[in-house]
């Protein structure tokens, strides 16, 4: 099987990366396969970047409170664009009431306390598999 | 003045040295152990502040001052930051949510006002040509003459890109920008640091302190003899450099580090550069403890660990000091944070009178290994990087890129493998439930002010558009031309132009588009 692949990023203009640079290196240790989105994308860059690399899940690391209104705009975009992907977000900036808003508005999962590697690696693989799996399924 | 004397009444003197006094002084070459032989007990205080538009950055300068900062580093949002005005359709949902809003002359204006600017010290987390435009305009504005003015300019133009400041533009402009800037503020601002060299922000990649001083020393170098080709004589500028470090957790590397900078800068500068005035040779450095090191579980947490390193600092002889916020992982400082940074560095100052006495721990067997240590590997990284090429090169291969890249990779696996303790992260943690102390004010949002959005559209729509595009053209002559810029860059904010134009017309200059983004109309057709 191929392995799983992941588009990893921030978005608007927040300048931050560590997040974003240590989860590619997390997923990259346990041999899965990134497409690094860098800095500065709008919700357009990441559909396009997305559907260019054929990836399974997108991950959007975020430091900043561009994100909440960001993040609903990207997952309106996916829909616009008709990419069914699982979106993920991580940050410290992520505050619980927020984390709920965003499961409700279509976040697959979230991170914003201290994860263990594992359950970063465990999460997105499972969300990449079940993409898969919906995607035969049809 | 009274004699200095301890709880218990022991003598002072204003340093201490071997009984038979052969070793190192400080105030002596090569200032190892500080640039003054007699210390004043404390340094400039400063907190990072900006917020919302000018108006409310005004009222947070304010407060800091009120309560006893006599420094101010101001930092812009982050559209100011990259360069882009707050009507962008990119910057409107974050303006002055991370920093102040800033495109106009009257916003520079407002920021500054009643702000006493020829006795508090001003920083600007800027692009040079912005912060010498904000200092310069507001001093002309409130009648405070330029050579009064005190503060410094960050001076990024190989690692900015990478790290924290990125604009979008190209390597040689930003040089250019550094030039520029250094020369005119070294004849029109003499007391002003015209380049502070900022190891600060790209350090937080999580490099550590040798790698950290070896690219601070590398920019030094490049940018010394790129001054000195332009023909500016090495004592009239270096005098004005100074050093901006990171101090993270290691205390004594970290007062090491600094020790061994003010050694490296003293033989460098006169053996290698030939300055002849001691003034170029004892460097001022001045620090910001770590945001890297601070962590949003249990964000109480980080008020202790500012106050560590803080004390690292006053130890090592800081010049001027910045204490992370404790709410750092979370959001640009609340007034909480604020006053907790400064009564910070004053309880260190007054109450522990850990500065009163010049480099105290000087002659200590670990400390001086360290220093020594520190020294030989800054300076054989710093030889290991010239050897690879050109630093603007290197900078143009992203060979700092990858550095900084590794290091943020690096850093969080040492985390989240349990490398480094981090308590209440890898060790000593507690439930998510249980960790509410200080919570609340940490995770208080500030919202985009979209009232100032509109304010810069109505006011865009009102100007002398006549006037904004003769002055753009002759600040793209002036580039085109390679003459000094500052002077062109404050003559456009004269006449209506805005900070996000200047940069759009300079990208236009080298042949890119005007907007990175493709999403705003230039204001001049063509530039040539």
């Amino acid at each position: 099987m191929e392995r799983e692949h992941f588009l990893i990023g921030t978005m608007g203009l927040d300048q931050h990366e560590n997040g974003a640079v240590s989860v590619r290196g997390i997923l990259e240790e346990a041999q899965m396969r990134v497409t690094y989105a860098g800095r500065f994308n709008t919700p357009e860059t990441i559909s396009h970047k997305a559907r260019e690399a054929g990836v399974d899940v997108i991950g959007i690391s975020c430091h900043s409170w561009e994100y909440i209104d960001m993040i609903p705009e990207l997952l309106e975009r996916l829909k616009e664009d008709d990419l069914n992907l699982p979106v993920v977000i991580g940050g410290s900036v992520i505050t619980a009431s927020d984390a709920k808003k965003m499961k409700e508005l279509g976040v697959s999962a979230i991170f914003n306390g201290s994860p263990s590697d594992d359950e970063i690696i465990d999460t997105l693989r499972d969300l990449a598999r079940q993409k898969r799996s919906a995607e035969t399924q049809n | 003045m009274s004699q200095m004397k301890s709880r218990s009444g022991i003598e002072l003197k204003d340093f201490f040295q071997r009984a038979d006094g052969t070793d190192e002084k400080p105030g002596e070459f090569p200032y190892t152990r500080g640039r003054r032989a007699k210390t004043s007990g404390t340094w400039i205080q400063r907190e990072l502040s900006g917020e919302g538009p000018p108006s409310r950055s005004n009222e947070q300068f304010r407060y800091l001052i009120e309560h006893g900062s006599n420094g101010l580093d101001v930092i812009g949002d982050a559209a100011t930051v990259a360069g882009i005005d707050p009507d962008h359709p990119i910057a409107q949902i974050s303006c002055g949510t991370q920093g102040v809003a800033l495109c106009r002359k009257q916003d520079v204006v407002e920021l500054f006002k009643n702000i006493p600017l020829d006795q508090v010290s001003i920083s600007c987390s800027l692009n040079p040509l912005s912060t010498v435009a904000c200092v310069a305009l507001a001093a002309k504005e409130y009648g405070f003459p330029l050579e009064k003015l005190r503060g410094s300019i960050i001076q990024a133009p190989l690692y900015a890109e990478s790290c924290c400041y990125a604009t979008n533009l190209p390597t040689d402009y930003r040089i250019k920008m550094t030039l520029d800037t250094i020369e005119y503020a070294t004849k029109h601002m003499p007391k002003y640091h015209s380049y502070i060299e900022d190891t600060y922000f790209f350090s937080e990649s999580g490099i550590d302190g040798v790698e950290e001083m070896a690219l601070g020393f590398l920019q030094i170098r490049f940018l010394t003899r790129k001054l000195i080709e332009r023909g500016l004589d090495i004592d009239s500028f270096a005098p004005r450099i100074a050093i901006l470090v990171n101090c993270s957790m290691d205390f004594f590397e970290e007062i090491a580090k600094i020790r061994a900078t003010r050694r490296i800068f003293a033989n460098m500068m006169r053996d290698e550069f030939g300055a002849k005035d001691p003034r170029s040779h004892g460097v001022v450095v001045t620090s910001h403890t770590s945001g890297l090191s601070l962590t949003a579980q249990q964000p109480v947490n980080n008020i202790i660990r500012g106050s560590i390193q803080a004390m690292a600092l006053a130890l090592g002889g800081v010049q001027a000091m910045e204490v992370s916020a404790f709410d750092e992982a979370f959001r640009t400082p609340s007034p909480e944070s604020h006053m907790i940074g400064l009564r910070t560095q004053q309880i260190v100052a007054l109450e522990s009178k850990a500065a009163q006495v010049a480099d105290p721990l000087g002659g200590s067997h670990y400390v001086e290994y360290l220093t020594d240590q520190m020294e030989e590997r800054i300076v054989n990284r710093v030889h290991q990087l010239e050897a690879m090429g050109d630093a603007d090169e290197l900078e143009k291969r992203g060979v700092f890129e990858q550095i900084f890249q590794d290091a943020m990779a690096k850093q969080q696996r040492d985390v989240s493998k349990g490398h480094e303790p981090l308590v209440g992260v890898n060790c000593h943690t507690i439930p998510e439930e249980e960790d509410t102390l200080l919570r609340d004010v940490a995770e208080r949002k500030i919202t985009p002010y979209h009232a100032f959005v509109e304010e810069i559209v109505e006011w865009k729509k009102a100007r002398d558009m006549d006037k904004v595009r003769d002055s753009l053209k002759r600040f793209a002559e002036t580039i085109e031309e390679d003459q000094n810029v500052v002077e062109a860059t404050q003559n456009c904010l004269n006449e209506g132009v805005t900070f996000g134009e200047l940069k759009g017309t300079a990208r236009q200059v080298f042949g890119l588009e005007y907007d990175s983004y493709g999403m705003v109309e230039p204001i001049l057709e063509k530039v040539a």
